[in-house]
Parts: structure tokens; C-alpha cells; sequence
């Protein structure tokens, strides 16, 4: 071949490559092929860890194992990346057709219409639900998300630690208070043989902090979209700990290397650890030869009625899901909600089931601290509950913004009432941002 | 008429070489077009805009860029980031060309400290700096193990404000591989007949450092100042590694790059995050084109 004709050769490539690239590009992916001869493919997005990620994976295999007819290709990352995934995703119109909601995201994802109705599917059945447990499912007034679990606030307490020192973690009931408790933290780090804190230093975790609040009558967000705490009310859970952390009964921001501590490593230097129910279930596996159980959160004496709440992580069906794919896309939702046979495989570390049949055949064959954590989510259930409402669009760095401000409190950079201050301006700014 | 026949078939050579030269440029020209200049272009019409990446962009006019003004979170990224290059830069230059007059002094084995030596600009940004770093300057960690042993209680290096950013100081320090085998290659390039003469007029090894090396080093020095100066201003994985993103401890380590990270991909802010980008450029062109305009002063080329 001449040089002329290899230029000639060069650019009739390059052009059907751009060509090709462009016609790809246009093209786009969302929703993957579909409805040919029956088959069908299914996107699923999900988050968690690496043992999280087999365990889907596998249970999702298994699904398609059962239904041939649908396949379904996992989009797994961690939580942030996830997130981070999941708003290029939207901005390019390439959305899974299945994806779980971060906690921060479900308002916004509602604002952007993302989610699909869920009441009108077939294959997925609502029949397990009571109509009030679907009210409280339904995102202003919709019901688009499915919660596939609950999880609660809990103390979790070390309890192989507290018998080989002496310590007795109070009952759930009147002794089981926010001053109770911090004074046996308090007294609990000043003496114990294995120089352990109380606990890490965590007044940014987010589920107690609502818990708190909602004590005092006050709530985390409002139905139309606002922040529903004070600064009274913040600066008041704020000097909770910072009296705690004062006096010794947490540990030090040196102790527990920042904020956010890894668990693994804090595991070993406290009685108690503040967080989610669910966390027990990964959590404990840390410590293999310790006993971890759970308590409620603390209730203070004066709490307002219908206090307790349940958390909901939710999933849902892309609002541009192909139709041919919508009883597909129901039958998996359906899988992961109403079916136990799921839960053997992914077990509970994405908490309690939200169907109370499945939550209750799932006691047969949880292992001892899911059997924990199931007890504890029950009893929050059964109580009487005010609503809960998530977090509006723009408030998604709430938890980020929190964070700061607990560190910069506990490093003396700023003091409680402006730290609380500087947080609800913070919020509100980005609320009306996004409004 | 042969010299016109002659420059024509010249000329048309040329024409057929810069078209075979086009397009073997296609697949570059492509990968700036749409890599580089359409997000360029795009990120300046987004600075002017409140883009959350969900919704269309709104313009919102120069609104972002006075948000900056009072805007404490920006204000302590700029004041991190100046402290870290004014510091940093030159100490990883000192270094770099110390261990580089070291190694040109016909060290045997040069091969492999020159490998050794440049290993950790490979392993600058990966996540086993965080776990390194935490093993060295935590709370348990080496130095305080060391500490200890003399009766000293040390705090963790990584969660003190006051020390936390020297500790990514010392990172870049560590990172001196690359500035040192440019220093090393411009040193080779010396004659030795100046150090010869240099010798042969009295000059001891000081001055012939001075009054030789220095100057004649002066051009890759200027080299290395504004490489390692633009990678400083835009220094992000080991903060974000070392401070799991935050910039803390109470934003001793938020450098500019995270900042506007933050905000466009945590608080998917995208359109401050664009502004945030234009500034940022802006000040490393002009810190730029200060250094250029002072080289004049300084830097020797040995045509001039």
C-alpha cells in the first residue's frame, strides 16, 4: 500500500470509529437490552462492602437461577462512590433500573423524579404490609420507594467487657436515661482495668442525634422540607457530649484518630459504641471472642410522646425503565422484600425486614446478633411512632457539616451555641439553594 | 524553471507530510476537543451558574464568585494551600538536588538508589500512604512509640491541627524522586572542564557549587520550580487519603483541590465547584507568569 493510500486507509478508520463512537454515545444505556424473546436484563445498583458485594451478588445469581427469563447485571461501589456514581448516572440519563437511596439522596432523587410508582405492579406484592405501615412508606403522598429494612438507634455495649469489670448496663425503662448513661461512662473510664473509654467521641452520628431531638419534641427534617431542630435543640445534644468528652468518658479525637472512627481499631478501647442497629451484625465479627448486645437509645424523662422512630433504607425502579421491563424489575423488588429465601444468602446487614412475615420467619435462621438486633427493631416497632420525614434536597451535607463542627468543638475552635448556629445556617442555606 | 519544478515538488512533499501529520494528530485532536476544551469551555458557563448536575443550570451571574468572599471553608483552603506550596516546594527542591549532587559523585551502585530514591514518587498518592502514614504519625504510631521511650505522651500527628499539615509536608518532601533525577541529569550535562578551571583558579568545593554549579543548574532549576509549584497548588490524593476527605482536622488539611471536590462531588455544588476550578487557574497562570517574568533575573541560559 502507498502512503496515499494508507492516509486514505487512516481516515476512512478514524471517521467510522468517531462515527461509531458518536452513534454509541448517542445511543445511551439506560434500561440495557430488553424484551427480546421474553429476556430481559436488569440493572442493579447497591452499596456496601466487599462481603456485601458477594453476598448480593450471589443472592441475585441465584435469582436468575430461579427466573431464567431475567438477568441481572450488578453496579456495586462503596457508599460515597456510589453516590457520587449514581448523580452522573442522572445527569447522563443512565440510571440503573433498580437502585438503593442514600439516606441524604431521597428527597432530592423524588425532586428529580427519578423514582417510579411502585402500587401498580403485579408482581410486586404490598399484601404483607398493613395500610399504615404503606403510609408511612410513601414519600409526599407517593408510594415510589420500596423499604426494604429498618433500622433503629441503639447503644450497643460490649457485654463480655462489662462482666469481667463489674459493669451493669441499665434496663431499658426509667434508670435507662441520657444523664444515667453519661455518668456511667464517665465513671467507667475513670476506672477499669483495661483503660478503656466510655466510648468513641460520635456526636455526629446522625440516627441517636435524631433520636434526641425527637425527645424534645423536636424532629430532624419537616414535612415541607425544612430543618425541624433548633439551635437550642442541637447545641443541647451538642453539650450532652461535650460534657461527656470533658470528663473524660469518650475517648479523644488522638485516641480514635478523627472523627468517624474505624471500628476495628476504637473495638478494643470502649464499653459502648453509639449506632445502628444493624451495625452489630458486621461489627462484632471484629471481635470474635466478645459478646456484643444492644440497647435502645437512652429516653430522657420528660420525652415527648410518639418519640421512636424507624429508619428506612429504601430502593426503587427507575422512572424511565423500559414498560417491557416492569414486571421484571417488580419480581426482584419483590425478591429482596418479600422473600426469605433472599436474606439467607445477604443475611441482615441491611437491617430488620420490613415484612413482618419475613421478619419473622427470618428468626429461624438468624445467627445470634441478628437474633439481637431483630429483638430490638420489634420492640421500636410495636411502640407508637410520630412520622419521620427524610432529608430535603440540598440538605445532603448536613452529615459532612456536622461532622466539622463536632471536631472543631471537641479541638476548642468553636464553641458549642456557634457551632450549632454555624450547622443550622449551614443546612438552611443549602435547602434554600436548592429550593 | 528546474529551481521552480524543484521547489514545487519540495512544497508539495511538505503539503503531502503535513496532511499524513493531521492525521496521525485525529485521535489527540479528538481526545482534547472532547477530554479537555468542551469541559473547559463548559465548567467556565457553569461558574456562572447554580448547577446541582440533577437539574438544568441556572445563571446566577457573578453570584458564585462572591459567595467566595464570605465563604470561611474557601478562605481556609486558599490559606492551606499557599502555606503548603511556600513550604514545600522549596524543601523538596533542596532536597531533591542534594541527593542528587550526592548521587552524581559517581556512587557505585547509582542505579539502584536512583530506583530506591524515586520509589516513593510512585507511591506519593496510593492509599498505602494512609495506612504508612497512620503507622508513623498516629496516635500509636512509630514516633510516639519513640516519644514514649524518652517520657514523652505525643498525640497523634494526624489529628492536630498544628501538625497535621506538616505531616503532608514531609509527604511531598518524601517525594522527591522526580525533581531529583531531572537535577541529576541536568548536573551530568555540566563540563567538566569548569569545575577544571574553577579548581585551577582556587575555588574550593563551595564555590565551585555556588559559582558553577548553581548557575549553570539555573534552567532546570526554574524547570523543576514551576513543575513541582503547579502540582503543589493542585495537590489532592494525599489529603484526601490522609484526612478520609475531610480536610481536617478542623480543616488544617483542606487543601484547594478538596475543597472544590467537596463541593462538587459530595455536595454536588457544581456550579461553585466550576467557579471554585476558574480561580484556582487563574492564580496558578498568574503564579506563573510571575515566575517567568523574575527568571530573567536568575536564570542563566548560556546563549544569553
Amino acid at each position: 500500500m502507498d502512503r496515499r493510500g494508507f492516509l486514505k486507509l487512516s481516515l476512512a478508520t478514524g471517521l467510522s470509529a468517531a462515527t461509531v463512537a458518536t452513534a454509541a454515545g448517542c445511543s445511551g444505556g439506560s434500561g440495557g437490552p430488553s424484551g427480546d424473546g421474553g429476556n430481559v436484563t436488569l440493572r442493579y445498583a447497591w452499596w456496601g462492602n466487599n462481603i456485601r458485594q458477594q453476598n448480593y451478588t450471589k443472592a441475585l445469581k441465584q435469582f436468575s437461577t430461579a427466573n431464567p427469563s431475567i438477568a441481572i447485571e450488578p453496579e456495586f461501589a462503596e457508599y460515597t462512590a456510589f453516590q457520587e456514581r449514581m448523580t452522573t448516572q442522572i445527569a447522563a440519563r443512565d440510571v440503573p433500573d433498580i437502585f438503593w437511596i442514600a439516606s441524604p439522596q431521597v428527597m432530592t432523587y423524588h425532586k428529580s423524579k427519578l423514582y417510579r410508582k411502585l402500587d401498580d405492579i403485579p408482581t410486586l406484592n404490598w399484601g404483607d404490609y398493613s395500610k399504615e405501615d404503606q403510609e408511612t412508606f410513601k414519600l409526599a403522598g407517593e408510594l415510589n420507594t420500596l423499604p426494604f429494612a429498618i433500622f433503629t438507634p441503639v447503644i450497643r455495649y460490649n457485654e463480655t467487657v462489662t462482666k469481667a469489670d463489674g459493669v451493669t448496663i441499665p434496663a431499658e425503662g426509667p434508670g435507662w436515661t441520657w444523664d444515667s448513661l453519661a455518668e456511667l461512662l464517665i465513671a467507667y473510664s475513670k476506672n477499669n482495668s483495661g483503660q478503656r473509654k466510655g466510648t468513641p467521641y460520635a456526636p455526629d452520628h446522625d440516627l441517636t442525634f435524631e433520636a434526641w431531638l425527637r425527645q424534645r419534641g423536636e424532629q430532624l427534617w419537616t414535612e415541607d422540607g425544612r430543618a425541624g431542630f433548633t439551635v437550642d435543640g442541637l447545641a443541647s445534644w451538642l453539650d450532652w457530649w461535650e460534657k461527656l468528652r470533658k470528663a473524660g468518658g469518650a475517648l479523644s479525637l488522638s485516641e480514635q484518630e478523627g472523627m468517624g472512627p474505624d471500628w476495628a481499631q476504637v473495638g478494643k478501647k470502649v464499653l459502648v459504641n453509639f449506632g445502628n442497629s444493624n451495625h452489630i451484625i458486621d461489627d462484632a465479627k471484629m471481635f470474635p471472642k466478645e459478646k456484643f448486645r444492644l440497647r435502645a437509645a437512652p429516653i430522657a424523662p420528660t420525652a415527648a410522646a410518639g418519640h421512636k422512630y424507624l429508619y428506612f433504607p429504601r430502593m426503587a425502579i427507575y422512572q424511565r425503565i423500559d414498560d417491557a421491563n416492569l414486571e421484571a424489575a417488580g419480581k426482584v423488588l419483590d425478591y429482596n422484600a418479600n422473600n426469605p429465601e433472599m436474606l439467607k444468602t445477604v443475611r441482615l446487614t441491611m437491617g430488620a425486614p420490613t415484612n413482618p412475615k419475613v421478619a419473622e420467619q427470618a428468626k429461624a435462621f438468624a445467627s445470634p446478633d441478628e437474633k439481637e438486633m431483630l429483638a430490638v427493631v420489634e420492640k421500636e416497632r410495636a411502640a407508637e411512632r410520630k412520622p419521620r420525614y427524610e432529608a430535603p434536597p440540598g440538605s445532603s451535607t448536613w452529615r459532612t457539616t456536622m461532622t466539622r463542627i463536632c471536631e472543631e468543638i471537641a479541638l476548642g475552635k468553636t464553641s458549642v451555641p456557634d457551632g450549632a448556629k454555624k450547622l443550622l445556617d449551614d443546612v438552611n442555606a443549602g435547602i434554600k439553594r436548592a429550593a | 524553471m528546474r529551481s521552480r519544478s524543484a521547489n514545487a515538488k519540495v512544497h508539495s512533499h511538505l503539503n503531502r507530510q503535513g496532511r499524513a501529520a493531521h492525521v496521525f494528530l485525529i485521535p489527540w485532536q479528538l481526545g482534547f476537543l472532547l477530554i479537555t476544551a468542551v469541559p473547559l469551555f463548559a465548567s467556565l458557563y457553569l461558574a456562572f451558574t447554580n448547577y446541582d448536575i440533577l437539574n438544568p443550570p441556572e445563571w446566577t451571574g457573578l453570584e458564585n464568585f462572591q459567595r467566595m468572599i464570605h465563604d470561611d471553608q474557601f478562605w481556609a483552603s486558599v490559606k492551606v494551600t499557599l502555606i503548603y506550596v511556600v513550604v514545600s516546594v522549596p524543601l523538596q527542591l533542596g532536597f531533591a538536588l542534594l541527593l542528587a549532587l550526592i548521587l552524581d559523585r559517581g556512587l557505585s551502585g547509582l542505579a539502584f538508589y536512583r530506583s530506591a530514591f524515586y520509589l516513593p514518587s510512585l507511591l506519593g498518592s496510593s492509599v498505602a500512604i494512609a495506612i504508612l502514614w497512620r503507622e508513623i504519625f498516629g496516635d500509636d504510631g512509630l514516633i510516639n512509640k519513640g516519644l514514649a521511650l524518652i517520657g514523652i505522651h505525643g498525640e497523634s500527628w494526624l489529628q492536630n491541627p498544628k501538625t497535621a499539615l506538616a505531616t503532608l509536608i514531609v509527604l511531598n518532601v518524601w517525594t522527591f524522586g522526580s525533581p531529583m533525577v531531572i537535577f541529576l541529569a541536568g548536573l551530568r550535562q555540566i563540563p567538566d572542564e569548569l569545575y577544571e578551571a574553577a579548581k585551577v583558579d582556587g575555588a574550593g568545593v563551595w564555590r565551585q557549587f555556588t559559582h558553577v554549579t548553581v548557575p549553570l543548574l539555573t534552567p532546570i532549576i526554574f524547570f523543576n520550580l514551576i513543575l513541582q509549584t503547579i502540582g503543589a497548588f493542585q495537590t489532592f490524593t494525599q489529603a484526601h487519603i490522609i484526612s478520609g476527605g475531610t480536610g481536617g482536622p478542623a480543616n488544617s488539611t483542606l487543601f484547594y483541590t478538596l475543597y472544590v471536590y467537596q463541593q462538587g462531588f459530595v455536595a454536588f455544588d457544581m456550579g461553585y465547584a466550576s467557579a471554585l476550578a476558574w480561580v484556582l487557574m487563574v492564580a496558578i497562570a498568574v503564579v506563573t507568569a510571575l515566575h517567568f517574568l523574575v527568571s530573567k533575573y536568575w536564570v542563566f541560559y548560556g546563549d544569553s
